[in-house]
């Protein structure tokens, strides 16, 4: 057993130190991080989108509690939209120009005919104002489920 | 566009603190509630949501925060090493906290069946202790439980004076109750059991097991089916039998049948038949009679009329007197028929009837040539006088025991007996003979008018369907049973006068 460990670790260590790159690999470039990042993002919205369908389905948001779960999920499908938003704008589109004039003004230059794009730069990067309120309402909603167990509610039965 | 970056960097810091500090109160909340219910698969599920929350608020928050700084002091460069691990651990932290919140649906689908559960277990853990604590006292409650209902419908079997039978499905009698042993063995004990034969030996017709079983093997069962049972002595009796398949798992499937003897209540109807017959042909002989009668009245007067002015000797005369002696007939024939139609009422007197029947076998003996028959007389005791027409039940007294001897024949013994009725309130003749008694065809028709079983020219059919008219019209009854080379013996119920009973 521990000759099967030492040869394992052996042969992995003559592939990574003297190993030149191998073209059956993949090369993983810069973008690809913010990509992933940016479907993250997605897949976080859709788990949250499902949670909060899954709260209604089942009938649970009858009760405070799980109704302000629900309201934190929302709110959290919000931020992540907006996240979305905001890396679309800072790294994947040439659409606006953002430079740092000191530490605390900003330049904001957006391409001819999407002016509009500056204001609404500037909201999305205010993107706490969607995920505090919502873990407000997810402590809120933890809070009351507490507050019920402790009362001695039976858990939820609902279908 | 130039803008103010403060409230960006503000939001994004106290933001960024407060996501920190909220994630972790959060995963607070959820810890008490797992303590609370550490078996409750939900608190751990949201345990595991705020864990995530926390670990991607701390990851998240701690990167911005340290962010602001290194950019607000001029550290840029060091911020650019740390972004790409910082935005890595903040996506990794995305992609657990959105996994763990995708299994809500199964985790609430495992906690709806762990609930389920748990209440079945509890509710089966809380039976069994109630069993185990009660154990002795459910068993005597169920074992006196199923002693009462198995001596109820022990009972019931038992009981019935209907014939319940238990057969197998091509008809083999498996058990009896004692109804059943009385009708077909001659006595309740089953040791003398037709038990293990064939139901078709108790039947008339053997065929009629044949229908039977095939109606049961269609519909799983039969309803009111008429057939002839045949008892030991050879007698029959019309009965009704009903009866169902009993499936059994172990492949013995038996049938279970009940047989209702409704011998007695046929008897009846046919009486009921016979007495509205009865009734039918009296009004119609009674509207004949009343017709003939008085024509007859007048060729008689007319027919003596001319015998007197005749001399005793000439041809004439003996002409006249045959036709006097043809409608004296008819005119006692007619009389016959009006006795029977009960058109003249009865001339009602007390008397006793013994002196009567002893009148007619006095007559009778006198005579009738009684080479070897003997009439016996058994009179009963604490007869009551009866208010009755003593010439028309001396008539009926007559035509039985001349009907008697004409059974008899040369040697045989006749009994005339009197007796209370079981109830009291009548008094029963009977007029037995040991002849060749009533075909069983016979005995239905033996009431009717000109029904007579004699040699033509030796009998009018007259004389029962007059006794009957008589006898009903006094209130009271007459009744035959017969065997055919064994005899007959006919009972005259009469009433006794209430007044004369108290």
């Amino acid at each position: 057993m521990r000759l099967h460990v030492a040869t394992s670790l052996v042969v992995a260590g003559l592939v990574t130190v003297v190993g030149d790159p191998a073209w059956a690999t993949q090369t993983h470039g810069e973008p690809e991080g913010l990509v992933v990042h940016q479907m993250a993002h997605l897949f976080f919205a859709v788990s949250m989108g499902t949670l909060s369908y899954w709260l209604g389905a089942r009938g649970l948001t009858v009760r405070r509690g799980w109704r302000y779960i629900r309201y934190g999920a929302v709110g959290l499908i919000c931020w992540n939209l907006n996240a979305f938003i905001v890396h679309l704008l800072d790294e994947q589109t040439d659409l606006i120009g953002v430079q740092q004039v000191d530490p605390l003004t900003l330049f904001l230059a957006p391409r001819p005919g999407y002016e509009l794009l500056a204001p609404l730069y500037y909201v999305v990067k205010l993107d706490h104002l969607w995920c505090v309120p919502a873990m407000i309402f997810l402590y809120f909603g933890l809070r009351c489920l507490l507050r019920e167990s402790k009362a001695g509610d039976a858990p939820p039965e609902v279908s | 566009m130039t803008v103010n970056a403060v409230p960006i960097i503000l939001v994004d810091l106290v933001g960024s603190f407060l996501m920190i500090v909220i994630s972790f109160l959060c995963l607070s909340m959820a810890a008490r509630l797992r303590r609370r219910a550490p078996d409750e698969i939900l608190w751990t599920y949201l345990w595991w949501v705020c864990l995530g929350m926390a670990g991607f608020s701390l990851s998240r928050s701690a990167g911005h925060i340290l962010k602001q700084v290194l950019v607000l002091t001029d550290h840029r460069e060091i911020w650019r090493v740390i972004n790409p691990y910082s935005g890595a651990i903040n996506t990794l932290m995305f992609i657990l906290v959105a996994s763990v919140t995708l299994y809500f649906e199964r985790v609430w689908a495992a906690y709806q069946q762990i609930l389920a559960d748990k209440r079945e277990i509890q509710a089966a853990s809380r039976e069994l202790v109630y069993l185990n604590q009660n154990l002795e006292e459910l068993v005597t409650e169920r074992t006196e439980a199923l002693s009462r209902s198995e001596h109820k419908y022990r009972r019931i079997f038992e009981l019935s004076r209907d014939i319940v039978m238990v057969t197998t499905v091509d008809g083999t009698i498996l058990d009896m109750n004692p109804a059943g042993y009385s009708a077909f063995a001659g006595t309740e004990r089953p040791r003398q059991t037709p038990v293990g034969s064939h139901i078709r030996g108790l039947l008339a017709d053997p065929g009629d097991w044949a229908h039977i079983g095939r109606v049961i093997d269609a519909n799983g069962f039969v309803t009111n089916a008429e057939l002839v049972l045949r008892r030991p002595d050879g007698s029959e009796r019309m009965a009704l039998v009903s009866g169902s398949l009993d499936r059994s798992a172990s492949g013995s499937d038996t049938v279970h049948l009940l047989i209702k003897d409704i011998e007695q209540r046929r008897q009846m109807e046919r009486q009921l038949a016979q007495t509205d017959k009865l009734a039918s042909i009296g009004e119609f002989s009674a509207g004949i009679a009343h017709e003939i009668n008085n024509p007859l009245g007048i060729i008689l007067g007319y027919t003596q009329l001319l015998l007197r002015r005749e001399a005793g000797d000439s041809e004439r005369y003996e002409d006249l007197k045959t036709i006097e002696k043809h409608v004296r007939n008819c005119k006692a024939i007619v009389e016959d028929l009006l006795n029977f139609a009960r058109s003249s009422p009865p001339v009602k007197g007390r008397i006793d009837i013994h002196l009567i029947i002893d009148e007619v076998v006095q007559f009778i003996a006198q005579h009738a040539r009684l080479e070897d028959v003997a009439i016996e007389r058994r009179y009963g005791q604490q007869i009551p006088p009866l208010l009755l027409d003593e010439k028309k039940i001396r008539q009926v007294m007559m035509n039985l025991i001349m009907n008697a001897r004409h059974a008899v024949g040369r040697h045989g013994t006749i009994r005339v007996e009197t007796g209370l009725s079981p109830g009291q309130d009548a008094v029963q003749v009977r007029v037995i003979d040991d002849g060749c008694g009533i075909q069983k065809q016979d005995l239905i028709r033996i009431f009717d008018p000109f029904f007579t079983t004699k040699p033509t020219g030796q009998g009018t059919g007259l004389g029962l369907s007059v006794s009957y008219g008589i006898v009903r019209n006094h209130g009271g009854d007459i009744g035959v049973e017969s065997t055919p080379g064994e005899g007959s013996t006919f009972t005259v119920t009469l009433p006794v006068d209430e007044e004369q009973a108290r």
